[in-house]
């Protein structure tokens, strides 16, 4: 177990190296220009020079991947100028390892700037995990359990109707009328556990949650029900039934252990790219995660938190690979991993 | 310039930044002389500011903002509703407007007695010297206005094509910057290379030259600390980018040193609240409960809202005329037969054009790139209206060219220019041309598509705002082919027009010791633009504004680029 784990860390490190290195040859290769974005306007030629070398931008785009990359592993100063640092020093800021390069949009290193924006998505996911992981599941074996009456038809048609639902449609829904139209409850606001305790943070987190969630929830729903269903079906289960084991340990011990293993592979898949930001309720409910960051750094050609955010999502993906794969071994003891 | 549009286009953009001046009537309701000040005033964002930093800042809204709080400057523009009056400059922390010498080379300041900083520390020469040596640091203080580092006194470095000064950082040139901005006592005097009348005007639009505290000047660090000297200070003094601020009282601040024309500050408070959309921020005015009462805006109500704004909710808004004009430019590198222009011009139809943008709430035509009331506007420059597509086919005809003659038309695309696009499509298809409609969905790469000198499409929609009110800092930077036009870029002159005797009238403007001449020569060279159809221009967007019910004083007007002026505004005792 152990050499697995470190032979799939090792890969994950070579594939962080190669996806940056991909950005970086893409951003360079795309007609914008930095400079004249942080030039401002009325910019004369001489002037996006002179910006683009203050940002670094005026080396070859090889040059700029290896101080990246030293940046990765040493940490970095900046200004990058050192004559300019020896001169100024009240100017310096110092991004310890692993520097992820400095935004010259926001202004910030990018390593800060991650590390700001990760508890509002995690946050986000987490609880939106929670609900439809608790909904979807439970919804869908209750589905299951009372196939073709009422219920299963019910729930596996509200369901699809929340699935065919945008996101930015149920956000919108829920932040125009419970919020805003009949005052129910506050727009929400991201709060921090430090900042408004818990009930302030989970309050905050609600809507923007339960959009996500209905979304991710039906898709579940009719997952967790196919599972159930054809677990049920199994030989060993009749022979179970047979044998006068309680309907109730059947469905936890036997049937639900078996429908779960297919669902954790594609629960951890869905919470790992989610940690990455749900870029459109965070746009909705302006939540300033990791999705926002996504969408403005595209948008204002910011080289380096692009990249910044590329590796952490890789890294997020990765690590929820491995855990995925542990996690099998432990619901199946016939997975071994190895 | 990346116009409003571009902001409306990008959630979030670093393009290049439109200060702009507001040219415009203003709006208020709900006056009330009779205020008394106190409580919370909440002020509704949508996009992120990128800066905060005075030598950094350039968009019209948030030097307006700044202006009235937190920062002071030499000189400001006054609270009024004459747009006359609103962008003629008062004196602010300077004892008068200026004193100008050697035919207006020369500009002149004395900073009053006893203005102070949030700290207590009094304001002095030295820090606007300092302030003005920041916009120098180009390596550092960027994205900021630098009119400055082509006007004052100091040679050009023949390597870098940039002043030998280079910031308060390095310091190279140091000794060339003490001789071009000098202080004795508590007199300021700037030594410029060539006449610059309306000085005053400049500094009251823009910040580039407010004062700077040395010993808190952190560089990009400091970009979203602000240090007041105005009414008010940063609660906690750093401003968050995502979130806004809180500004609460500046217990250092003196009214007896500032003017009730220009800041009455009532509010005790005052939340900048940054980041939601626009729906959003109308809906919660629309409802006008609790707090959302003591609201304002920066951002027009969408016309996907206008059916909500009805009877006592209507009373609520103001139609302000922005300070930003929108416009075709002919790509001269395509379009080099006069005969085919003037029949574009002639078949333009305005009026459909803004009809199919919303009507007389979000658009009123435009009949020339310079925004009514900027000094060298003039109002009958271009016809406007339907146009004539039988007249520009028979001029068409006459031009000896193949019919239909092929157009590819480039724009920023939205729903609503995809309407307005076809609206002209249809238009100059009457008039014997075939129109190619190119909408570029992100904005960015829209700017950077129109800058270059290759470019395919005959003709570009832009959008631009004056930097200040003069015609200087319209036709000027989007006309003169010699700043702009390289081997890699178009800069601003996106149609890549070049014309000597439009350059000689820009120097001649630019070397005017009077505001009279000034403006005589820019509209000649204006006249000369028209004449050659250089542009046409389409509209000037409209301002459509909503407030809380107990918003006091509610003004929008010139001095405030278009945008509520927080000079006036007041809380009623309900949200107080």
């Amino acid at each position: 177990m152990f050499a697995y784990v470190v032979r799939r860390c090792f890969t994950g490190v070579i594939m962080l190296v190669v996806m940056s290195f991909v950005t970086y040859f893409l951003f360079f290769a795309s007609p914008l220009d930095p400079g004249k974005f942080a030039c401002g306007k009325s910019c004369p030629p001489a002037l996006i020079k002179q910006t683009d070398k203050a940002l670094g931008f005026d080396k070859p785009w090889p040059v700029q991947w290896k101080d990246f990359a030293v940046g990765v592993v040493k940490g970095r100063d900046y200004p990058e100028d050192p004559a300019l640092r020896k001169s100024a020093p009240q100017l310096i800021s110092h991004c310890s390892a692993p520097c992820l390069g400095y935004s010259q949009v926001n202004l910030i290193n990018v390593t800060s700037e991650l590390k700001d924006k990760i508890p509002i998505s995690a946050s986000l996911a987490l609880v939106a995990f929670l609900m439809w992981i608790a909904g979807g599941i439970s919804l869908g074996a209750i589905a299951a359990l009372t196939k073709g009456s009422i219920v299963d038809r019910g729930v596996v048609g509200i369901s699809l109707v929340f699935y065919a639902l945008p996101t930015f449609w149920m956000g919108l829904f829920l932040i125009e009328f419970p919020a805003i139209k009949w005052g129910l409850v506050a727009v929400p606001s991201y709060t921090s556990i430090a900042d408004g305790g818990v009930w302030g943070w989970l309050s905050n987190l609600f809507l923007p949650a339960l959009t996500l969630a209905l979304f991710y929830m039906a898709g579940y729903v009719r997952i967790t029900r196919a599972f159930v269903l054809e677990s049920m079906s199994e030989d060993y289960l009749r022979t179970a039934k047979a044998k006068g084991l309680a309907p109730r340990k059947i469905l936890v011990k036997h049937t639900m252990r078996a429908a779960l293993t297919p669902i954790v592979t594609l629960a951890g898949l869905d919470f790992a790219g989610l940690l990455g930001g749900a870029i459109i309720t965070e746009q909705v409910f302006n939540f300033n995660g990791l999705g926002k960051l996504a969408v403005d750094s595209i948008q204002t050609f910011d080289l380096p938190t692009t990249l910044g955010l590329v590796l952490l999502l890789a890294a997020f993906v990765i690590v929820a690979n491995i855990i995925v794969d542990i996690l099998y071994a432990v619901i199946d003891p016939r997975v071994r991993v190895g | 310039m990346a116009s409003y549009r571009t902001k409306a286009l990008a959630v979030a953009t670093a393009a290049a930044l439109a200060a702009t001046l507001a040219a415009c009537g203003g709006g208020s309701s709900n006056a009330n002389s009779n205020t008394k000040g106190g409580g919370t005033l909440t002020y509704y964002v949508r996009s992120a500011y990128e800066h905060t930093d005075p030598q950094r800042s350039y968009l019209g809204v948030e030097m307006t903002n700044f202006s009235r709080t937190v920062y002071r400057g030499l000189v400001a523009f006054p609270i009024s509703s004459d747009p006359t009056v609103a962008t003629t400059p008062v004196p602010d922390l300077a004892t008068t407007t200026g004193t100008s010498t050697n035919n207006a080379k020369t500009w002149s300041y004395t900073i009053k007695n006893g203005v102070k900083w949030q700290d207590g520390k009094a304001i002095t020469c030295e820090d606007f010297k300092y302030g003005a040596s920041r916009v120098f640091a180009t390596d550092v203080i960027t994205g900021g206005p630098n009119y400055i580092l082509t006007y004052l006194d100091i040679p050009t470095d023949a390597k870098t094509g940039l002043p030998a000064y280079d910031g308060p950082y390095k310091k190279d040139g140091q000794a060339l910057f003490d001789k071009a901005i000098t202080c004795s006592g508590n007199t300021i005097t700037y030594h410029f290379k060539k006449p610059w009348p309306d000085f005053p005007e400049a500094i009251a639009a823009l910040h580039m030259m407010d004062p700077y505290r040395a010993d808190k000047d952190q560089g990009d660090k400091s970009n979203y600390q602000i240090f007041s000297d105005g009414p008010y200070e940063l609660q906690g003094g750093t401003w968050s980018k995502e979130t806004g601020g809180t500004f609460v009282r500046n217990p250092n601040y003196s009214a007896s040193t500032d003017s009730p024309n220009v800041r009455k500050a009532l509010p005790n408070e005052i939340i900048f609240k940054v980041g939601q959309t626009s729906e959003q921020i109308t809906d919660q005015l629309v409802a006008d409960a609790g707090p959302n009462k003591g609201a304002v805006t920066q951002q027009s109500i969408p016309s996907s809202k206008f059916s909500q704004v009805l009877g006592p909710v209507a009373s609520r808004t103001v139609s302000v005329t922005s300070p930003y004009v929108d416009y075709l430019v002919l790509n001269f590198n395509r379009l080099k037969n006069l005969k085919v222009r003037q029949a574009i011009a002639m078949s333009t139809d305005d009026t459909a054009w803004v009809a199919a943008g919303g009507g007389p709430k979000a658009y009123k035509p435009a009949t020339d790139i310079v925004s009514p009331l900027v000094k060298g506007y003039q109002a009958n420059l271009f016809p406007g209206g339907s146009g004539n597509p039988a007249q520009a086919k028979t001029l068409l005809q006459s031009a000896g060219v193949k019919m239909p003659y092929p157009l590819t038309y480039t724009y920023p695309s939205t729903p609503t220019a995809d309407a307005q696009a076809r609206v002209l499509q249809s238009a100059w298809q009457a008039a014997g041309f075939k129109v190619t409609l190119q909408g570029v969905a992100n904005s960015d790469v829209y700017y950077t598509n129109i800058q270059q000198p290759n470019q395919a499409a005959d003709l570009i929609w832009a959008g631009w705002g004056a930097d200040w009110p003069s015609a200087i800092t319209v036709t000027a930077p989007l006309f003169d082919s010699r700043p702009n036009l390289t081997s890699k870029s178009n800069g601003q002159d996106y149609g890549a027009y070049k014309s000597d005797p439009f350059n000689a009238l820009v120097d001649k403007a630019q070397n005017s010791s009077s505001l009279t001449d000034q403006t005589t020569f820019l509209q000649q060279a204006d006249q000369l633009l028209a004449k050659d159809v250089a542009y046409i221009p389409l509209d000037i967007p409209i301002f459509y504004m909503i407030h809380g019910s107990e918003v006091l004083n509610y003004t929008n007007n010139a001095a405030s680029n278009g945008y509520p002026d927080l000079g006036p505004i007041d809380v009623a005792s309900s949200v107080k």
